[in-house]
């Protein structure tokens, strides 16, 4: 069964693959391709041996059937020309038994006499002498000769040869069993029908080979082109939303400096100016709407950086205000959710460089996956140390529902999810070890189902490698290469290696 | 009175109060609401410093920057936008602006930026040359 599994082809069992997507159904194609070919393929020989098969019984049927009929015309004849030198029952029997030994006869091979009112003159494997004339076909007495199948009382399918002995009321007749025929054309055709099937079978399998290798290829490209689209549609969507962010802050900018200025202005007329104030409360209560005024300039400052670095390029990069970036990004997420966000204090990291937006991209992949694994309550931990001097590491820890050892290899494949929505593509885990492959960095996984799920990712402080010229992300195949970390890992905890 | 100051914005409630709140802060502040009338104030009573935004109707901030810096290369010239991106800001400073604000600004920023000069904002060796030539070679105007 194990080795059924392996033979079965990639897009045979997947209603939602993804390159069965776009209407096309490539199981259904594979049964159509392998049927047409079977048909053109198999249809020619099968009817040139049916053919072959029938004009050949029939010839020899024919052939048969003329030779039977001759030799009993010229028994008849011998037995004719002995009788009209000695017309007598007695010599007529003589001549039977001399023919009936010379024919071989048996059960399957009767010869015997009638005469003309229908009565057995000798004895018949097949037919009493008192009881034959009733069940004896009449075409017998009325004709000179000929071949006519019948059924004899014990039931046997016989061919029958007869014969006027002339100048006689006696007949010959010659019995053969119907299938007597059939050894002399049938054995050497079951060779050939051997043959033919197996012919047929290595035809079939040679027809099912190529098409599955002709619907695997359309199937692998497929999912490549759908791969590409949903990559782009990712990219797409991620740019438009840096579009709308920076439209949106640059807009409130303009408003929000009037508010700025004109409580401004209030400050300095309750301070600068020289009438005195007409209530203490005043004062405080404008610099509360500064203080606000203030908040709202960082969320649009950090909008505008987000959408500002979505083109890749390597800088130094203050993890600190990447995490708190991102946090003010999922935040409401959270606290909707009921979830806690625990951030340990973060070290300084002098001189770590990266492209900023892939590390935003990374945590905000990691933090959405975090709380979407919680769904509802629980902790999001995001701890940033520095093990090594070359290396940082981020550990992004849920409280969530874990993911099964069967499913751990196969999450940072592309369209994994366990999401059943369409926009949980499955494209953020694989997104985000494209981001950190590029930056030249390793992430392991360890899940405990039920308990919660721990990413732990490594950074080289010094970006080793700039990103990709074209700005485009390398999502992993499904050959990625996952190995079991040492055994004091906690259960279903995996360890994906960098790709070289 | 203190420095002269050009305030050049399309905002006009913006730019008006933010020109009373440099008046008490012992400035010479004048608004200007688009980037023309800005330029003739420069010819007709050249200020010493100008604070402009980027986007506005007709001429925008950098053609305002470009072309005062071309005739009166000692004017010093703040940005102060809404709009801005890191390309804009380096635009900016490439033509000489001695500081590049984002909105909305704090006053005092802005204060110690208007009386330090260009030394305030980030380093910017063309702006530090305007101030200092302006203050040897006395083209400070008045």
């Amino acid at each position: 069964m194990i080795s059924l599994q392996r033979l079965k082809p990639a897009f045979w069992n997947h209603a939602d693959d993804p390159g069965n997507y776009s209407g096309l159904n490539l199981k259904r194609k594979w049964k159509l391709i392998v049927l047409l070919t079977s048909i053109l393929a198999l249809s020619p020989l099968i009817i040139m041996t049916l053919v072959d098969f029938n004009l050949t019984r029939r010839t020899i049927e024919t052939e048969s059937n003329t030779r039977m009929l001759n030799s009993l015309h010229t028994l008849a004849g011998i037995m004719a020309a002995s009788l009209s030198q000695n017309p007598s029952t007695g010599s007529a029997l003589d001549l039977w038994q001399d023919a009936f030994h010379q024919l071989n006869t048996g059960p399957d091979n009767d010869l015997f006499l009638v005469d003309a009112s229908g009565h057995l003159v000798t004895p018949s494997f097949h037919y009493d002498r008192e009881s034959g004339q009733a069940t004896l076909d009449t075409r017998l007495f009325t004709q000179t000769g000929g071949i006519v199948d019948w059924q004899t009382p014990d039931g046997t399918a016989v061919l029958a040869g007869y014969a006027r002995i002339p100048g006689t009321p006696l007949t010959l007749v010659q019995l053969r069993q119907a299938d007597w025929l059939k050894d002399l054309w049938l054995k050497p055709r079951l060779k050939l029908l051997w043959f033919l099937c197996v012919s047929i079978l290595l035809i079939l399998l040679s027809i099912m080979g190529m098409a599955t290798y002709l619907v695997g290829r359309i199937h692998a490209s497929e999912r490549r082109r759908i791969e590409a689209l949903h990559h782009e549609e990712h990219a797409n969507r991620l740019a438009s939303i840096g579009r709308l962010a920076s439209g949106v802050a640059h807009e409130i900018n303009n408003p929000l400096d009037i508010i700025n200025q004109k409580t401004g202005l209030m400050i300095d007329l309750l301070t600068l100016g020289k009438e005195k104030s007409p209530d203490q409360r005043l004062l405080p209560l404008a610099e509360d709407v500064l203080d606000a005024v203030k908040r709202c300039g960082t969320i649009t400052r950090q909008l505008l950086g987000f959408a500002r670095h979505m083109e890749p390029s390597v800088e130094p990069v203050d993890i600190e205000e990447v995490v708190s970036q991102v946090l003010a990004l999922v935040e409401t997420d959270a606290h909707h959710r009921n979830i806690a966000i625990q951030v340990s204090p973060i070290p300084a990291v002098p001189g770590f460089e990266c492209d900023r937006s892939s590390l935003l991209q990374i945590f905000l992949n990691l933090a959405e996956n975090a709380i979407t694994a919680m769904a509802s309550k629980g902790i999001l931990t995001i701890d940033v140390s520095r093990e090594k001097t070359d290396q940082v590491t981020i550990t992004v820890s849920d409280t969530g529902k874990g993911i099964s050892p069967e499913d751990l290899p196969k999450i940072f494949e592309p369209f994994y999810s366990s999401r059943n929505d369409r926009w949980g593509a499955g494209l953020g885990l694989a997104i985000t070890y494209g981001l950190i492959q590029e930056m030249g960095g390793d992430i392991m996984v360890k899940s405990v189902v039920g308990k919660g799920t721990r990413f732990v990712l490594t950074l080289p402080v010094k970006a080793t490698r700039p990103p990709a010229s074209d700005g485009s992300l390398h999502l992993p195949g499904s050959g990625i290469p996952v190995e079991p970390t040492s055994k004091d890992t906690p259960q279903g905890a995996m360890h994906v290696t960098k790709q070289k | 009175m203190g420095l002269k100051i050009l305030l050049v914005d399309d905002e006009q409630d913006f730019v008006e109060t933010l020109s009373e709140r440099l008046q008490m802060r012992d400035m010479d502040s004048h608004a200007v609401f688009d980037g023309k009338t800005a330029l003739a104030q420069v010819q007709s009573h050249p200020p010493q410093v100008m604070i402009i935004d980027l986007k506005m109707p007709g001429m925008d901030g950098i053609q305002v920057l470009r072309q005062v810096k071309q005739t009166h290369p000692c004017i010093r010239v703040i940005i102060l936008t809404g709009h801005g991106s890191e390309q804009d800001r380096k635009i900016c400073m490439d033509l000489g602006a001695s500081a590049y604000f984002q909105k909305p600004v704090d006053i005092d920023e802005l204060n110690a930026a208007i009386r330090q000069g260009p030394g305030n904002g980030p380093p910017n060796p063309s702006g530090a040359d305007d101030f200092n030539h302006s203050f040897n070679t006395g083209c400070r105007q008045t």
